[in-house]
């Protein structure tokens, strides 16, 4: 079993719902989106075009964090999934630095920190983050899904790195990535690549496809097919 | 000899202490309490490692030197065993306590033994600096005991060696790094190499008496410098011509300056131009770190534009103080307890 995923660029609509579907799965503070997005724009005006990619971790089977990550906290899994072990991270930011995507991100203050603020924003009128924090429950955040803890810390420390696993306590489970299943268009495919029947390895065989910085031989393992033509959809 | 307060109670202490206590708080409150640096998602290696490259790099390069002096039994330098091995040690020292403010989890650091990974160049770094260490204190108990004989030289080759190797995976740990056209390739393993000697040389010309070791330390100078002019030159005519593409270019033509002068003008004032040669070494190790890290990768251009921009904050150029503090105070300390010296690094 090898996991990869399709991302089918004539279907994407660019409506962000793959980022926010991660972001509320996977409890990731404000200023990180393990899920996100590259914009190009290119062209003179009126010949512009605009272009959407929906990024994340490509999963490469050759993957540069893995190998300059120098504890293995940064590692390979059965599944062929580049995963984050945060207790062997010892914040050197070598994974960062190596990933030519800009996928993996550091947490420089402990996360959600705004919720343990014990003051209202308006006296009497709102709760204090603390306390909607202890009526709501919630490791950290009130958004905190309790799920994630099946194979990633909840709570992140301050000092660590994080990135996407392809929502691997979902995979155990049978269930699709969040951002896959968020899709309104299903341009999102997730599969098993060492699966000739898949319908990912279908997709590419019919529509070709591509992963990002190929020729880094990073051997990615999010493909992107179809380019986005209006024409298709007339 | 005999160590008494009134030894601490000199101009020289109270600047250190002053660098030790202001730089520390900002180490202290970095590792343990919040986050002061001007870094970003995308800008994660800012000045605090460029200091711990500088500082790692110019010990490395007293190691080689006095390795190499000891292998080819030179006198003048096999007489200076003892403090030339203290300010290895010293300026090591505050590489790592530089560092220590960088790395996220100092508490995680035992996965390094635990869990190693040999494909990773931070590993080696990390593995080769902890060797060099071991080496350099053994050889000053060693010499501290008195004791000579066979180990000697194979001590000094395993120095050597270990230092060379050292001083090329500093280059490799950027040199490595694929999806960066600024950092990719072998040069900056040449960089970080000579970048040592030159450091090395200067700084032991910038610490010990202006005698035979002084006009010896100021050749090696003068030739690194001048070696460093020449990998400067050859970056910049790359960066304008086949290396052009995918990059921003970390050669800028006011990294030669300092070299030049050095090479050129060091009889003048060996000490003032020590003190450049230094200053040009830190340069140039900021120049090609930060520069590699401002082209936005992936999503990142999003957050923080195609292209940053970063100017170092106050509190990292306090981690600055804080590692130069650590290795001046351990070198004046280690000449002041261990040699019959105190005044060497006034
Ligand atoms: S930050 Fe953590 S995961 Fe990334 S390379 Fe360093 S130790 Fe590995």
């Amino acid at each position: 079993m090898k996991y990869g995923m399709v991302i089918d660029q004539q279907l994407c609509v660019g409506c962000g719902g793959c980022t926010l579907a991660c972001k509320a799965e996977n409890n990731t503070p404000g200023d990180i989106n393990w899920c996100d997005k590259i914009t190009r724009t290119t062209g003179k005006f009126p010949d512009v075009q605009f272009e959407y990619v929906s990024t994340m971790c490509n999963h490469c089977d050759n993957a540069p964090c893995v190998k300059a990550c120098p504890t293995q906290a940064m590692h390979k899994d059965e599944n062929g999934l580049t995963v984050h072990d945060p207790k062997k991270c010892i914040g050197c930011k070598a994974c960062i630095i190596n990933c030519p995507y800009g996928v993996i991100h550091f947490n420089w203050e402990k996360p959600h920190e705004a919720w343990r603020d014990s003051e209202a924003l308006v006296d009497g009128g709102t709760s204090a983050p603390l306390d909607l924090l202890a009526m709501v429950g919630g490791e950290g955040s009130p958004h905190a899904n309790p799920e994630r803890a099946a194979t990633y810390p909840v709570m992140r420390s301050a000092g660590t790195v994080e990135k996407c696993n392809f929502c691997d306590h979902r995979l155990k489970v049978g269930l699709e990535p969040a951002c896959v299943e968020a899709c309104p268009s299903r341009a999102r495919i997730v599969g098993d690549f060492d699966d000739p029947e898949s319908e990912v390895n279908r997709l590419i065989a019919t529509h070709g496809g591509k992963g990002l910085r190929e020729e880094l031989g990073t051997k990615p393992r999010v493909i992107y097919i179809r380019n986005y033509s209006p024409e298709r959809h007339a | 000899m005999h160590i008494q307060a009134r030894d601490f109670m000199t101009p020289a202490w109270a600047v250190i202490g002053l660098g030790l206590v202001l730089g520390g708080s900002v180490g202290i409150y970095e590792m343990f309490f919040g986050h002061l640096f001007a870094t970003n998602s995308a800008l994660v290696w800012t000045l605090p490692l460029v200091v711990y490259v500088f500082l790692a790099l110019a010990s490395t390069g007293v190691s080689l030197i006095l390795a190499f002096g000891l292998i080819t039994k030179n006198p003048v330098l096999e007489a200076e065993t003892r403090p030339l091995l203290i300010i290895a040690i010293g300026l090591l020292m505050g590489a790592f306590t530089a560092l220590a403010t960088e790395l996220g989890s100092l508490l995680n650091m035992i996965w390094i033994i635990l869990s190693p990974n040999p494909s990773s160049p931070i590993w080696w770094m990390g593995t080769l600096y902890s060797i060099e260490l071991a080496l350099l204190a053994i050889k000053l108990v060693m010499n501290l005991q008195g004791r000579h004989g066979v180990l000697d030289r194979p001590l000094a080759i395993a120095t050597l060696v270990v230092a060379i190797a050292a001083a090329f995976t500093i280059g490799a740990v950027f040199g490595m790094v694929v999806g960066r056209p600024d950092y990719y390739g072998t040069f900056l393993s040449l960089v970080t190499l000579t970048a040592a000697v030159v450091s090395g040389a200067a700084a032991i010309t910038l610490l010990r008496d202006q005698d035979a070791l002084g006009m010896l330390t100021a050749k090696v100078l003068r030739a690194g410098a001048a070696f460093l002019v020449l990998v400067v030159a050859i970056r910049l005519v790359l960066e304008a011509g086949p290396l052009a593409e995918g990059t921003l270019g970390w050669a800028r033509l006011w990294m030669l300056i300092p070299f030049v002068a050095v090479a050129l003008f060091i009889d003048w004032s060996p000490r003032v131009f020590a003190g450049v040669a230094l200053l040009g070494a830190l340069g140039l190790h900021y120049g090609f770190i930060i520069t590699g890290q401002l082209v936005s990768l992936g999503p990142a251009a999003n957050w923080f534009g195609a292209v940053q921009t970063y100017q170092p904050n106050l509190p990292e150029f306090l981690i600055l103080v804080l590692g130069i503090a650590v290795a001046a105070a351990l070198i004046k300390l280690g000449q002041q307890v261990l040699t019959s010296e105190p005044e060497a690094a006034e």
